[in-house]
């Protein structure tokens, strides 16, 4: 089935419902992992105890290009937001965001200092936020979880427009 | 100098002919390599800009501050007791240790000491975080290398460590929980007793590395004879930690300039290597491992009773003066400069980081080696990217 | 430790008292041994007995004095360089945001106007930016002993760079020019460190605002937690305060 049936917005709803469970439970993940959260996010994804895989999420992907999924945990500082911009443009369509941990969310611990980015949703729409500083391991297998929650039940037509989904 | 041997040099000198033949017949031209910012063998963010000849790399620049939070300044709007939560967050693997030094700094412009129990607790939780860091290098060396498998034990073991942690202060990361005067809490029940079987756990992951890693022929081959540092060289860098220890240097401030914590009560060593190498700094960590498992044993036979906080005032200001306060962390010495006017905050706080120093050798040390080198090299001197950027 | 539960309220404990002692002769030394070869060029030193020590130097003499620290005394370990802005800290004192402010304004307290005074610290100082830089001498077995070296730095914000005599002193003259706006004459590039090329301005100096905090109030200075093994009325007092606190992350 090609693409143009799903941009169409003609798809009918069993195939919808089809696909958005297999695309949840592939999720290839690219980690983007630059501070404190990093080290989680690496016993989340890496570490025998929290073992993300059950969850039908592929940590490995070479590149963004292939990625369905980045998890950008850390602190994101005003020099390196161009380049979180910069991957997320590389990303294809559908594509989704974790914003782990208080640095990535809002600032967190550095609300007032002068280089750091106040929350990464001022460059890129953020699909789930994990709270914590940092989240432990579970915190972010619960955000994946919520996430595949969503891609279960969205629209996938909407969904490729390039449109953000509104995060509530 | 004796660190490079005959051998070495032949190597280094046929490897060069080679080399030079090579760019002959293929007209390599000089070009940029640019790896990272965003890279996975540069442990985070730094990135580096290599002009390489042919497969030789001519000259290397870090480019750092892709995780500058602005510590030094931020720090000069929080009161004492919230510049701890900040500083955990430096070097993020061994975060207790951060806190040390600073609560150190403050305890002596106050003229404050905290009571014995607390001074062993410090102690014990400061050799944990030593060994949550380290483990995490052990394991990540091997990855740099190829080898997938010895971080996955790495993870394991880790997370044993870090449940002990997390068992007194409640925070598996930032524990948050040195105090002005002494500690947040006393120690749980049954927590020593845990905390000495997990140490075997820590000692047989060592002996697993060992096995597994270091004894492997292609990490000897690797490592050995690559990024030599010369002891004088290691001094002018101000490198510290077992980046100095693994050049020859046998300096620990553990042992030099002790203070306010209980390492002169238990029977330990500093552990050198002649060297200079890549191999000798894993080897270096590798003992320190083993050795921080083998204090806390010690400590935890005798951890003396009595109370864990010193008499302090509630709302606390620091009275006028400067302290420098530093402390062997995992990954060298890590000290506060900390000025004070009498205020709330600190008027002041020079944070002096070990990696910040410890990666300002590499346009040296990266000169004239391998393109698959430069990974090797930069993973043997273990570097935090909070740590260098802070 | 026998003294245990003896009498917790001083916070001086018996290993106070020989670090207590008026002499220290080491460092004294080292004190000497620097006027010895620097001559007038020491303006003035400390010595911490037991803690530390500090020696300031005139500032033409600052490449010379570190010379005759790593050749002459033998202190080969370079620690750190930084810069210390001394003008008063607007923060830490009383409340700092404008929002503070105004609440204050409202409540008919007016606050103290800020000091202009430099008040300068250990080993004096004159001048408004005053260079700090540590060395060390290590590795020789039981001889670890290290120095502070202050020098302050004229208005036109230049000074001799360290990177001939400690070449680790290269990336913390590239920070303090970048934080504080002093040049190191003989660097070999000063250029940034950590912020981004187009940034403008000299963060660490205390004339440099954090913009975030002129718009929201200092959540800090209520924060004040009960310690342990207080009585519970102090838990009860301690928790009144606590509730009070601003939340950082939730209002961001």
């Amino acid at each position: 089935m090609g693409l143009g049936l799903v941009e169409s917005g003609k798809m009918p709803a069993p195939l919808t419902k089809l696909l958005n469970l297999s695309r949840k439970y592939s999720l290839w993940v690219y980690q983007w992992g630059l501070a404190c959260c990093a080290i989680e996010m690496g016993a989340a994804f890496g570490s025998p105890r929290y073992d993300v895989m059950r969850l039908g999420v592929i940590p490995l992907p070479a590149s963004p290009r292939q990625a369905d999924l980045v998890v950008i945990s850390g602190t994101v500082t005003d020099k390196m937001a161009p380049a979180i911009r910069r991957l997320w443009e590389q990303m294809p369509d559908p594509k989704y965001v974790i914003s782990m941990g208080s640095c990535a969310n809002c600032g967190g611990p550095y609300w007032d200092s002068y280089s750091v980015t106040k929350g990464i949703d001022q460059i890129i729409p953020v699909d789930v936020y994990v709270p914590g500083c940092p989240p432990r391991p579970e915190a972010l297998l619960e955000g994946v979880v919520l996430l595949q929650e969503r891609i279960q039940n969205e629209d996938m037509a909407a969904r490729w427009t390039g449109e953000p989904i509104v995060v509530e | 100098m004796t660190a490079v041997t005959d051998r070495q040099k032949l190597q280094y000198i046929t490897a060069r002919a080679a080399d030079a033949r090579v760019n002959v017949e293929l007209e390599t031209e000089g070009m940029t390599l640019n790896i990272g910012p965003q890279h996975p063998a540069t442990h985070g963010t730094l990135r580096i800009v290599a002009r390489l000849d042919g497969e030789q790399v001519i000259a290397a620049e870090p480019v750092a501050g892709y995780m500058h939070r602005g510590y030094e300044k931020i720090a000069e709007v929080r009161t004492y007791a919230q510049v701890t939560t900040l500083v955990n967050r430096i070097d993020w693997l061994g975060s207790f240790a951060n806190e040390v030094p600073f609560i150190l700094a403050a305890e002596r412009l106050m003229e404050v000491e905290a009571p014995p129990r607390a001074m062993w607790i410090r102690t014990i939780l400061f050799e944990m975080s030593r060994i949550a860091n380290l483990i995490l290098f052990l394991g990540d060396m091997g990855v740099q290398l190829g080898a997938i498998t010895p971080v996955f034990f790495a993870f394991r073991d880790r997370e044993y460590v870090l449940d002990q942690i997390e068992r007194v202060t409640g925070g598996r990361f930032h524990p948050n929980f040195d105090r002005i005067g002494g500690v947040k809490d006393d120690l749980p029940k049954g927590w020593l007793e845990d905390t000495k079987a997990v140490m075997e756990k820590v000692r047989s992951f060592c002996d697993e590395i060992e096995d597994l890693l270091m004894g492997s022929e292609v990490f000897q081959q690797r490592t050995r004879g690559i990024g030599i540092i010369p002891p004088d060289v290691a001094l002018q860098y101000g490198l510290s930690g077992a980046n100095a220890r693994a050049s020859g240097i046998d300096w620990d401030l553990r042992r030099d300039n002790c203070i306010g914590l209980a390492y002169p009560e238990v029977d330990w060593k500093v552990w050198t290597h002649p060297d200079g190498d890549s191999f000798a700094r894993f080897w270096v960590r590798l003992q320190e491992v083993r050795e921080a498992s083998r204090i806390i044993d010690q400590l935890a036979d005798g951890v003396p009773s009595g109370p864990i906080m010193a008499k302090v005032p509630r709302i606390i200001k620091v009275p006028a003066g400067e302290a420098w306060i530093s402390t062997e962390n995992p990954l060298g010495e890590m000290g506060y400069y900390v000025v004070s006017q009498g205020d709330l905050t600190p008027f002041r706080l020079k944070i002096r980081s070990a990696s910040f120093n410890n990666i300002s050798i590499t346009p040296w040390l990266l000169r004239g080696v391998y393109v698959p080198d430069i990974v090797t090299i930069l993973a043997s001197l273990y570097f935090i990217l909070g740590d260098i950027d802070r | 430790m026998a003294d245990e539960q003896t009498d917790t309220a001083d916070p001086a404990g018996d290993a106070e008292e020989p670090a207590a002692a008026p002499v220290d002769e080491n460092r004294n030394v080292i004190v000497e041994s620097f006027r010895e070869h620097l001559g007038d060029a020491v303006v003035d030193a400390e010595v911490q007995p037991g803690q530390d020590v500090w020696v300031r130097v005139r500032s033409d003499a600052w490449r010379n004095a570190a010379e005759v620290a790593r050749n002459a005394l033998g202190a080969r370990y370079f620690c750190f360089l930084s810069v210390i802005d001394w003008l008063p800290s607007p923060y830490g004192r009383s409340m700092d945001a404008s929002v503070d402010l105004e609440l204050a304004r409202l409540a008919g307290e007016e606050p103290a106007p800020p000091s202009t005074e430099l008040a300068h610290g250990v080993a004096g100082g004159e001048t408004q930016f005053q260079l700090l830089a540590r060395v060390a001498d290590v590795g020789t077995p039981g001889g670890f002993w290290g120095v502070t070296l202050k020098a302050d730095v004229d208005d036109s914000l230049t000074i001799d760079s360290w990177v001939p005599v400690y070449a680790g002193a290269d990336w913390h003259e590239r920070e303090a020019w970048e934080m504080f706006g002093v040049t190191f004459a003989g660097h070999p590039g000063l250029r940034h460190m950590y912020l981004p090329s187009d940034f403008e301005g000299h963060p660490m100096r205390k004339r440099f605002p954090l913009l975030a905090r002129m718009v929201k109030p200092w959540p800090g200075i209520v924060d004040v937690e009960p310690m342990p093994g207080e009585d519970d009325a102090g838990d009860a007092a301690g928790d009144a305060d606590g509730s009070g606190t601003t939340s950082e992350e939730a209002e961001s």
